[in-house]
């Protein structure tokens, strides 16, 4: 307690009411995890929770005995991880949302992970336990709590969680369940950069657009801000949910490594060896690791590629933004340990064009942030007028036919949002419909990131196009997406909140996004030709349904000739050119005019109840069969 | 005139807190017109002043948003989700000047996709390939992208001369359609747009 005396001196009068409410913040990072806590002064203070620092190593080790002290989380962890990397998970955050299929989770990766589980990492630790990366987040949560619990002599009991601002649905619900799993109630999951940006605007009072360069251990994220008046809006959003200085270390390695064997062990030796001489790097010109000197030059070399692949993210959000390239920002901030790294720093003065902000540490000012944000979240008056407006960081949409993807939500918008969308039945009598959910940029379901699959049953059997579904779609201030479904007549409606199981990821969203422009013009084709299959098979039902009720209308050489025009029609749509397809249902289209005509005319005789078409004038017919006979005219043409 | 919840006192369909006790109130039900202008407090105009309509969202914001209820009872967080949904479309749809046109015409009943007229369509197609061409011989687009600022200036113009006056809506449909074309080769023109 003598020492938070000493932090909260100049408003010590409201240091116990502050921390009564135990509201933290907490940044449950890759590399290191931090927890914040405003205190009386009004200010947030990051807390000394391992050996004397406020950087708690995002590392978790499981020892051979169960029961308690057989889980080690931090420095003691981190140091146990050379001798037992298998039981040492380190860096848990990249695994969040991972397929352990993934090439990328295997590569230099030390771990075992459990089998039978399709696409979900669980690793297998000492004596035979399996975790999940929920599991050992939530290790990570727990020691963050307990031990500010020791330095404050509080319960904590709240807090705000920071996640990467290009964290998905699952991954966040994945850090929610985390903080439940650890005992916490989340007030709120926070995007990242828009902590650092708290933390910032808080201290410095600014106004005006500000972009956040947030590269971290294993996330790199940019977003663009605007303050005015203490409100904060997220303007735009990106990055690449696999791209750290993690990386940078794993480049070196690979050089330290070269070609000798690979053990588990000397993997990891290799990769602490390169971590340090990074570290050092950032002072000194060389090092010497492993009886090599290693320049500060050969380093830059090394990782020059992977500093590079930020700029493409960064332009692109400035451009969502509205913010012209080199005009219209008033500030760069720095946040994550790596912007540590001369070559990082340098590389985003040249791409913003001015010298970025880094006065708090980059590596606590994310958790400082969140702190703030549970204090503005708890305090009955808080004491700083400030309110976060975020956006979504991927479209949200749905499949429709022929495999595509209906946007409903599109990337940046301002949360919570909602929208909706009305679908019609495809068959007659279709009497359930399939909801599939998605997000991701590009156009086919198949590159998208599914999210969920529902079926909305009870549909009144109802011929083709007339039974309709609205789905709407509401996100939450969290970010969090829920589903509702409804069929219009009957009022038939299902509503899911996505939850997928955590961790449970097929897709790489900074792919996704980052080929959604590369793959523009292909998605284009994709699309043009899908749309064109539809409606083939739509033209070719609607032909074969009207040559079985009304072919006595025909001759059988007419007969003949639009069945050959069909046939022709179902071959393009067997082939992948859209044009080839589009111009035989044109073809279908002009064989079928007559025929056409004819059903219509029967349909009008019809209508009129027994009154001979021939018997009226364009001028006397009713308004009814004046519009049949206009779409008529108009579909000759 | 609807009666709030908390202190039955009077408030407007497009009021989103009681202007007695200040209480959140339930969102307009669902599937009744929404005044996006009335919602933000403006008059149905085709002009806005856009820094004014940034403030007055900024103000509403403060007010409305879920953060603002973390406290509250479950009923009030509910209401404040639903009219910060309602806030956030209605600022999307005013700040974006065809969106702003499109949901004047929609209040004054014009709806679905106007009639291009093939003169137009040809128009188009042609300032495109000019585009198209001048991109590929790295000609400077400025003069380009002038000309058709004007054009869609004087089509703004007479789309508010219209709507204005109470003349022609289809016809103002029509010249608002052609102000999406403008926007998205101005888009093309300033490298943006290449997605979605």
């Amino acid at each position: 307690m003598a020492a938070l005396f000493e932090i909260s001196e100049p408003g010590a009068s409201h240091a116990k009411e502050a921390c009564t409410t135990g509201a933290v913040g907490i940044d449950l990072g890759t590399t290191n995890s931090l927890v914040a806590i405003v205190l009386g002064d009004g200010k947030p203070h990051a807390l000394a929770v391992d050996e004397g620092s406020t950087l708690l190593p995002s590392v978790v080790h499981y020892a051979p005995q169960g029961g308690p002290g057989s889980v080690v989380v931090g420095r003691e962890a981190r140091r146990r991880a050379a001798d037992y990397p298998r039981d040492t998970i380190v860096s848990v955050k990249r695994f969040m949302g991972r397929s352990s299929a993934d090439p990328e989770t295997r590569r230099l990766s030390p771990y075992q992970f459990a089998a039978g589980q399709s696409g979900v990492v669980r690793f297998e630790v000492n004596g035979g336990r399996v975790v999940n990366p929920v599991e050992v987040s939530a290790e990570i949560l727990r020691a963050l709590r307990s031990r500010a619990e020791e330095r404050l002599g509080i319960k904590v009991q709240q807090a705000v969680i920071t996640v990467p601002a290009y964290f998905d649905d699952a991954q966040r619900q994945a850090t929610k369940e985390a903080g439940r799993l650890a005992g916490l109630e989340v007030l709120r999951l926070l995007n990242e950069p828009t902590a650092a940006a708290l933390a910032y605007g808080l201290d410095k009072r600014s106004q005006g657009t500000f972009a956040v360069y947030d590269l971290g251990g294993g996330t790199f994220d940019i977003s663009i801000l605007k303050l005015v008046e203490g409100l904060f809006e997220v303007k735009a959003v990106g990055g690449d949910s696999a791209l750290g200085g993690d990386d940078f270390d794993r480049a070196l390695a690979e050089i330290l490594l070269g070609s000798e064997e690979r053990t588990p062990r000397r993997v990891r030796e290799a990769i602490d060896a390169a971590k340090q001489a990074k570290e050092d790097l950032t002072r000194a010109e060389s090092v010497e690791v492993w009886g090599r000197k290693i320049t500060r030059a050969r380093l830059e070399e090394a990782i020059k590629p992977l500093i590079e692949k930020t700029g493409p993210a960064c332009r692109r959000a400035l451009r969502d933004a509205g913010v012209p390239e080199g005009k219209g920002l008033d500030g760069v901030i720095l946040v994550g340990g790596s912007t540590r790294v001369p070559a990082v720093r340098r590389f985003v003065r040249e791409l913003f064009g001015m010298e970025p902000l880094a006065d708090i540490d980059p590596d606590e000012v994310v958790a400082l942030g969140a702190a703030v944000q549970a204090d503005l979240l708890t305090s009955e008056s808080p004491q700083h007028d400030v309110l976060l407006l975020d956006v979504t960081p991927l479209s949200l949409g749905l499949e429709t036919m022929g495999g595509l993807v209906e946007k409903l939500i599109l990337r940046n918008t301002t949360i919570p949002t909602n929208a909706a969308q009305e679908f019609t039945t495809f068959a007659d009598g279709q009497t359930g419909m399939d909801i599939h959910v998605l997000q991701g940029e590009r156009e086919l379901v198949t590159d998208c990131r599914s999210l969920a699959k529902f079926t909305l049953g009870g549909i009144p059997p109802l011929p083709a196009g007339l039974a309709r579904v609205a789905v709407t779609f509401q996100v939450d201030a969290d970010g969090i997406l829920s589903v509702t479904a409804r069929e219009q007549l009957t009022g038939v409606s299902q509503t899911i909140t996505v939850k997928p199981s955590h961790g449970l990821t097929d897709e790489e969203i900074e792919r996704m996004l980052l080929s959604s422009i590369e793959h523009a013009e292909e998605d284009v084709q994709a699309r043009l030709l899908i749309d064109n299959r539809v409606e083939a098979q739509r033209i070719l039902k609607a032909a074969e349904t009207q040559l079985e009720s009304n072919g006595d209308l025909l001759s059988p050489e007419e007969r003949a000739q639009i069945e050959s025009q069909m046939a022709a029609l179902v071959l393009a749509t067997q082939g992948s050119d859209h044009h080839q397809i589009k111009e035989q249902i044109e073809r279908l289209d002009h064989a079928s005019a007559e025929f056409a005509r004819r059903v219509m005319d029967r349909g009008i005789e019809r209508a009129l109840k027994g009154h001979s078409v021939g018997e009226f004038d364009q001028g006397e017919m009713s308004p009814h069969a004046k519009k049949a006979y206009e779409a008529l005219e108009r579909q000759e043409k | 005139m609807r009666k709030c919840w908390q202190c039955g006192g009077e408030v407007a369909p497009a009021d989103a807190l009681c202007p007695s006790c200040g209480k959140v109130q339930p969102p307009i039900p669902a599937g009744t017109q929404v005044d996006k202008f009335a919602l933000l407090g403006f008059g149905q105009s085709l002009d806005l002043d856009e820094a004014a309509l940034d403030e007055k969202f900024r103000g509403l914001s403060r007010k409305l948003h879920p953060d603002r209820f973390a406290r509250a009872s479950a009923q009030e967080r509910r209401y404040s989700l639903e009219q910060t949904t309602l806030l956030n479309d209605a600022y999307k749809t005013l700040k974006d000047p065809a969106r702003r046109a499109e949901h004047l015409l929609e209040l004054r009943g014009v709806k679905g996709e106007p009639k291009m007229s093939p003169e137009f369509l040809e128009q188009t197609l042609e300032d495109r390939e000019r585009l198209m061409e001048a991109k590929a011989s790295g000609q400077p687009l400025d003069e380009l992208a002038r000309g058709v600022r004007e054009k869609r200036d004087a089509t703004l113009a007479e789309a508010r001369a219209l709507l204005g006056n109470g003349g022609d809506l289809s016809r103002a449909a029509e010249l608002i359609a052609r102000m999406r074309y403008y926007a998205r080769y101005l888009d093309e023109v300033e490298g943006r747009g290449a997605e979605i």
